[in-house]
């Protein structure tokens, strides 16, 4: 439905978004991932012709953006929740988004409902919002024209545990009906709770996607954490078969994947009580895919006593 | 492989959809202008202001001077000066406040939202002229009641030039800047650079060189609009042609120079 082809965004020598393609599918959800300043925000702001692209296109269900006739009814979009006049009532941008998409003002008080706010805290103005309700306002926002395909930038930015939980059964239930959603987060977590499939993205190229199964299984698992109820049996059982053990915590680590572990111990009838991969799952690949584009060391590294500075003591 | 088979459409039917009508957004950008507090309180603070100056000059005018003509004269001069940050405000909010990236999501064609935030200027600008009309009669009133025997006779070259055309003159030059700017703030500087030390340097610069005061009004705006605010309120050939050459300078080459921006800005 989303469809990105080799699009590319430059500011001067800069590429912000180098060559990415992609498809969203209708009635799936997809997660774009990265970390900050991968190029997801551009990706999605050439997506709705606020930024052009510099080669490259984006259609949404086989239309440029710009060519879609009240593109409110279509595609909903949430870029930035603080995006809106502070000045105006959460219930006065709602009034104004459906009223310029030919909506009854009813429309408004449904998508109030919808995400939880009340008649009071829609009458306050914007600035006295906390993040987590201009979060719920702009995605109301995204839904007013109820579209088939939603493009929502860090939508759970800001939302507290139960306010994502309510957002990943919205979107859920949005595509089992055969809407198209495209979701952006630095947080691997977020999407992985939601996302039918991944988008991977670093320094504006695309390292992996695919389902998070397609994901874990192209990645390497090369060793292992294991506990046995006899820890020096099992030690002995693998050095037999050539495998480094270390002592790890109160098991053992063995550079070997977790299926020669479990081998050799069924062989040697020991009892094992604790068996898993140590490449800690997607969480060290998104690490490991998008190192190049990490603004900071990894903690191992970074871990140092604090230096002793002027004006410490002040 | 995972490719799933979905009865979902990969098309989006947009055959029954129409363009949202320029109509509908000159009345949402109409409602924009006046939905916050700033917007909302310029304009009753414009019309507050009509009203304290004409209640001033019932009591304070000269019996004789209390014509409906003398009365009009007061909203003419102040709409002129304030309506324009009226339409500053409309347009910059859309970058100094961000909600531009929902406008122009919503319109992606952004000269229909620049062609419906003028005619929303022009509408606003005309509604607070009537307004001010009437104000204006009521002064004549309460003129009456201070002693007056007015005239309710009007001049239309006044009520054309210096009320109607100065206004939107205004209008267009806040617009421009607005455009040309995009920052509330900095537009609403650079609006009373151009309509307070603006003229009085180019009036300087005229009480120093005889040369310059000819020239003047060819090259600056304000001066060239003089004769549109004071008596006969009909400009001749001479000072038409200058309107039409410092207005060149002053408004349309920042308005093309502004369009030309807004069209290429990226709202972030």
């Amino acid at each position: 439905m989303i469809n990105v082809e080799g699009l590319t965004r430059k500011y001067g020598a800069f590429a912000a978004v180098d060559d990415v393609s992609f498809v969203c599918q209708p009635g799936r959800v997809t997660g774009f991932l990265g970390p900050n300043g991968a190029g997801k925000t551009t990706t999605m702001r050439v997506m709705v012709g606020l930024t052009p692209a510099t080669h490259g296109r984006v259609t949404i269900g086989g239309h440029l953006y710009h060519d879609i006739p009240n593109p409110g009814l279509h595609v909903g979009v949430l870029l930035d929740a603080s995006a809106q006049h502070a000045g105006r009532t959460g219930r006065e941008i709602l009034t104004i988004g459906a009223q310029t998409m030919g909506l009854p003002d009813s429309r408004v008080d449904e998508m109030l409902d919808l995400v939880s706010l009340d008649q009071t805290e829609a009458k306050r103005r914007l600035r006295n919002y906390s993040l987590g309700m201009k979060q719920r306002l702009g995605i109301a926002h995204a839904l007013l024209g109820d579209p088939s395909v939603l493009i929502l930038d860090e939508p759970a930015n800001g939302l507290d545990p139960a306010g994502i939980r309510w957002m990943r059964g919205l979107l859920k239930g949005y595509a089992d009906r055969g809407g198209t959603v495209l979701l952006s987060s630095h947080l691997l977590n977020e999407v992985e709770q939601i996302a039918d499939e991944m988008i991977l993205i670093g320094r504006g190229k695309i390292v992996a996607s695919g389902t998070k199964d397609e994901l874990l299984s192209s990645a390497e698992h090369k060793t292992s954490f294991v506990t046995a109820l006899d820890n020096e049996l099992l030690t002995k059982a693998l050095q037999a078969k050539g495998f480094t053990v270390s002592a790890a915590g109160t098991g053992l680590r063995v550079e070997a994947p977790p299926v020669e572990v479990g081998t050799v111990a069924a062989e040697g009838a020991i009892v094992l009580t604790d068996l898993r991969s140590a490449d800690g799952g997607l969480e060290e690949l998104f690490l490991t895919l998008t190192e190049d584009s990490q603004r900071d060391d990894l903690p191992a590294d970074a871990v140092q006593a604090p230096a002793v500075t002027e004006g410490a003591q002040a | 492989m995972s490719t799933v088979a979905t009865p979902a459409p990969l098309q989006l039917d947009i055959s029954g959809t129409a363009r949202v009508p320029l109509s509908r957004l000159v009345k949402i950008e109409m409602r924009k202008a006046l939905d916050t507090r700033a917007g909302r309180w310029l304009v009753i603070g414009i019309l507050g202001l009509v009203v304290l100056i004409e209640v001033i000059y019932a009591f304070a005018a000269n019996d004789g001077d209390k014509d409906l003509q003398d009365f009009i004269q007061i909203p003419g001069a102040v709409l002129g000066y304030f309506l324009p940050i009226v339409v500053i405000m409309l347009v910059t909010s859309e970058s100094s406040q961000r909600n531009g990236l929902v406008t122009f999501t919503l319109e992606p064609r952004r000269s229909r939202i620049v062609v419906a935030k003028f005619l929303a200027g022009i509408v606003l600008a005309l509604g607070v002229m009537v307004l001010a009309v009437v104000l204006a009669m009521l002064g004549t009133l309460l003129g009456i009641v201070t002693g007056s025997d007015p005239s309710w006779s009007l001049d239309g070259n006044l009520v054309f030039s210096a009320l109607f055309l100065s206004t939107m003159i205004g209008i267009f030059v806040g617009f421009a800047l607005a455009t040309l700017i995009m920052n509330t703030a900095g537009a609403i500087v650079a609006y009373f650079a151009y309509t307070l030390i603006l003229p009085t340097a180019v009036g300087l610069l005229s009480l120093l060189s005889d040369t310059f005061e000819d020239i003047a009004p060819w090259i600056e705006f304000n001066t060239a609009q003089t004769p549109l605010i004071s008596s006969p309120y009909s400009p001749t050939g001479e000072e038409w042609a200058q309107i039409a050459t410092s207005g060149a300078i002053w408004l349309l080459l920042p308005l093309a120079l502004g369009i030309w921006r807004l069209m290429r800005i990226e709202f972030k």
